[in-house]
């Protein structure tokens, strides 16, 4: 296998999934891209995963949702499903700060990974349908003859097509639209926890009168306007864009999109029309996605979110591929680097991009990227001092350099941070992994390169 | 006293709800003391505690930080509780103030060595079963932690195991266990020698999905937590299913006590369908005391469901000889 398969399928796992222990790559590599692509978009290719030993290990616990999808995310033999999920809630950004009902929140997530890869009709029916969505953004207050315009609004603003292209008339009507789309009243928290909520349509409360919405005529019901959107240009574009911007390159801030062309409006304009083409079939959009040069260039371009970066992180030092004690600390360090999974700050999402670091959250990166390279008995450090050994001779430090960041990434770096690993890695000369007696020695220099590595400012990106 | 020559089943109903959140978040199993007294593992996260209560739901106050994955909580003669650990692999035990009595076991396949031990149980003369899940057996040891002897791999044949879960042992010194992930029990006697199975995957009587926990009351009826069906399935001794329960609660005096002063919860209680909140959430243990007073964690409602059996021991003359065929002549 060529070193550019094995960035190009790194490259890959780190978009579409959350990293790979050092096997994983190996036997993704071995499948070839495109094969890797289906097995990722297909997902039926590919088994769930063990709902058993999820069910067994974190089958209830206060808080306990986001550990278990950070299990998910690094377990699953169906990445992109979580990926979706993850995708979905950047975009339907719902906070469970507000609504307080963690199980609403994470039912909402079981949603999205539900039917985050099926077509934007079902999504957006499912999305609309959700208790958690409909109280966040006050659908439940939405009667006839009072309408709440709330979700209306962001629906077509932020949901679905982007600010100009439609008309404050368009925002009246479609909240009229769904006027009466509700939920049941779960019991209180107390005394005996959270239960779920489920969707129900209120008749009585319903605006059967005519509506207008993007020149459509008639006594439209929220289905209406789900299939007239799904089926305008600009929502292509628009979830074409979110797409891009998720899985390629850092685009600018969702509001700015009416104002600020796309930074590759030919990569976009390819996914629209392969999401007109295929009347909103996200996977046939991901699979065009996946394939494209645009993708397959567009190696760290991105910076890596807080969920990113810890999974990615995780996955490297190869624990956790069970249940296991401490798992709860992650959705922790997710949360100090800026990103509370199930709590993003507003409607309109995290700003992502450069806009995930800072002088704290780059701190926190960077500590928690150390803390977790610190141990050489962890099973991913054990696998890459093991691959060092087994090159048989002492590696020269420019060796040493270059054998870690391909064992890490690959990752490229930039000409000052190679001259800082190579000062390093020069400063306690040739490295001979084969010399019993510095065994101690040799594999906490190989945990200091690593803990460099990662404290990089290239390991920063995807 | 030996077990009776028959049962007249008079009635199992339900008898009352002990806990709620706050007090008893997400019990996993409880265990009986003396003068009604009850020790429910609660298990939050990477943390588990013992509330205690009695059957009353006096508060006695709870023992923290007795383990990270708790899963099974038994006492001994002398009211010392064992809990298992399924995080640290180990079993700790401590009195009923809450002291450290000291912690055994440790991770491995080996002899004595454990790897995710779950359901624990004493026979009569106090040694310790565990059901040791990873390792797909049962060991047995002193309730000091010394190896006595296992039996039992990985597998779906007679004997073998696929991570057991709960664990019980009846007032003959036979053996029952939750084979969890192979939807069956397995029925044992002292020695590991197999006895019987019973169960398969399913949501028909006498099947189960992924079953948690069993016990064994002086009649020899079994009752096991069929907790993916959100049920506690009674079979009786032979084992020939009974019958089953699914949840019927009631606000324990605990949450009634709560509900008093919070106006806000009642209001949303009352617009709420009260249907679901009877039944059982993820019912996870099943332990039943002398009295036949039922216990069953109900996992994800933050309470234990108690049901009282009423059943009237029967001698050979007031139980008719047993029958081959069933029969549709009246007497």
């Amino acid at each position: 296998m060529s070193n550019a398969d094995v960035a190009l399928t790194a490259h890959l796992m780190r978009r579409a999934g959350f990293g790979t222990t050092l096997t994983e790559l190996e036997e993704y590599v071995k499948k070839g891209y495109e094969n890797v692509v289906e097995d990722l978009v297909d997902i039926e290719r590919c088994p769930p995963i063990d709902e058993d030993v999820v069910d067994r290990y974190f089958g209830a616990s206060e808080g306990g949702y986001r550990t278990t999808w950070i299990y998910r995310m690094l377990n699953s033999p169906r990445p992109l499903e979580e990926k979706m999920a993850l995708f979905w809630h950047h975009v339907f950004a719902t906070g469970v700060g507000k609504n307080q009902h963690i199980l609403a929140s994470s039912m909402q997530i079981d949603m999205l990974r539900r039917v985050g890869l099926s077509n934007m009709r079902e999504i957006l029916l499912a999305l609309s349908k959700d208790p958690a969505m409909i109280f966040w953004l006050d659908n439940n207050e939405n009667r006839k003859g009072e309408p709440n315009e709330n979700y209306g609004r962001e629906l077509l603003e932020l949901f679905s097509m982007g600010v100009g292209n439609y008309s404050e008339d368009d925002i009246k009507d479609c909240s009229r639209a769904f006027t009466g789309w509700t939920f049941t009243q779960p019991p209180p928290l107390y005394p005996q926890g959270y239960y779920p909520s489920h969707f129900v349509f209120i008749e009585e409360e319903h605006d059967n009168g005519e509506k207008t919405f993007l020149g459509h005529t008639g006594n439209l019901n929220g289905d209406d306007i789900i299939d007239i959107i799904v089926k305008q240009p600009a929502c292509a574009t628009f979830i074409s864009r979110h797409l891009y911007n998720f899985f390629v390159a850092d685009e600018p801030q969702v509001p700015s999109w009416n104002v600020t062309p796309p930074q590759d409006p030919d990569a976009v304009d390819t996914l629209s029309n392969a999401f007109l083409d295929s009347d909103g079939d996200i996977r046939h959009i991901l699979r065009t996605l996946f394939n494209s040069d645009f993708f397959k260039e567009a190696q760290f371009k991105k910076v890596k979110s807080p969920t990113e970066l810890v999974t990615g992180i995780v996955k490297l030092v190869g624990t956790y591929q069970k249940p296991e004690l401490g798992m709860a600390k992650y959705p922790g360090a997710t949360t100090l680097m800026g990103q509370e999974l199930l709590n993003p700050p507003t409607v309109e999402g995290w700003h992502t991009g450069r806009e995930w670091i800072d002088g704290g959250t780059l701190t926190e990166r960077i500590n928690f990227s150390v803390g977790e390279l610190s141990d050489a008995s962890k099973p991913g450090i054990e696998q890459i001092i093991s691959r060092l050994k087994s090159n048989g001779s002492a590696l020269s430090p420019d060796e040493f350099v270059d054998r870690c960041l391909e064992l890490v990434g690959p990752l490229d770096v930039g000409e000052t941070t190679r001259e800082s690993l190579s000062r390093f890695a020069a400063s306690q000369g040739d490295l001979n992994m084969g010399a019993d007696d510095a065994e101690e020695e040799n594999n906490a220099r190989v945990v200091r390169m690593l803990q460099l590595i990662v404290s990089s400012r290239e390991y920063q990106f995807a | 006293m030996g077990r009776p020559y028959g049962l007249l089943r008079a009635g199992f109903p339900f008898f009352k709800t002990v806990g709620m959140r706050r007090h008893t978040n997400f019990p996993v199993d409880v265990a009986l003391g003396k003068e009604n007294r009850l020790y429910i593992l609660c298990r939050n996260g990477d943390a588990s505690m013992v509330r205690k209560y009695t059957v009353d739901e006096d508060n006695l106050g709870e023992i923290g930080g007795v383990a990270t994955w708790g899963v099974a909580i038994i006492t001994d003669n002398e009211e010392n509780l064992y809990i298992s650990d399924e995080a640290k692999h180990c079993i700790a035990s401590f009195n009923a103030d809450g002291e450290s009595l000291g912690t055994w076991g440790e991770h491995g396949d080996g002899d004595g060595q454990l790897n995710a031990p779950a359901g624990i149980a004493f026979d009569a003369e106090e040694n310790i079963y565990v059901a040791d899940a990873l390792n797909h057996r049962v060991q047995k040891f002193t309730k000091d932690g010394t190896f006595i002897s296992k039996w039992g791999s990985h597998g779906d044949g007679e004997g073998e195991f696929n991570m057991p879960w709960g664990i019980t042992v009846d007032e003959l010194g036979d053996v029952y266990v939750v084979d969890w992930r192979n939807d069956r029990v397995q029925k044992f006697n002292s020695e590991g020698e197999f006895i019987f199975a019973f169960g398969k995957s399913g949501c028909e009587e006498g099947e189960f999905n992924r079953p948690t926990d069993i016990a064994v009351d002086e009649h020899g009826d079994i009752y096991v937590a069929d907790c993916g069906n959100n049920r506690v399935q009674l079979f009786n001794s032979e084992p020939r299913y009974v019958e089953k329960f699914l949840g019927d609660a009631t606000l324990s005096e605990t949450a009634i006590d709560y509900m008093m002063t919070n106006a806000g919860p009642n209001r949303m209680r009352d617009m709420a369908n009260l249907e679901p909140q009877k039944l059982f959430r993820r019912p996870i243990s099943v332990t039943i005391n002398g009295d036949g007073l039922l216990f069953v964690s109900d996992n994800c409602s933050y309470r234990v469901q108690v049901y009282k059996k009423h059943a009237i021991p029967l001698t050979e003359q007031e139980f008719g000889p047993p029958r081959r065929s069933p029969t549709l002549h009246q007497e």
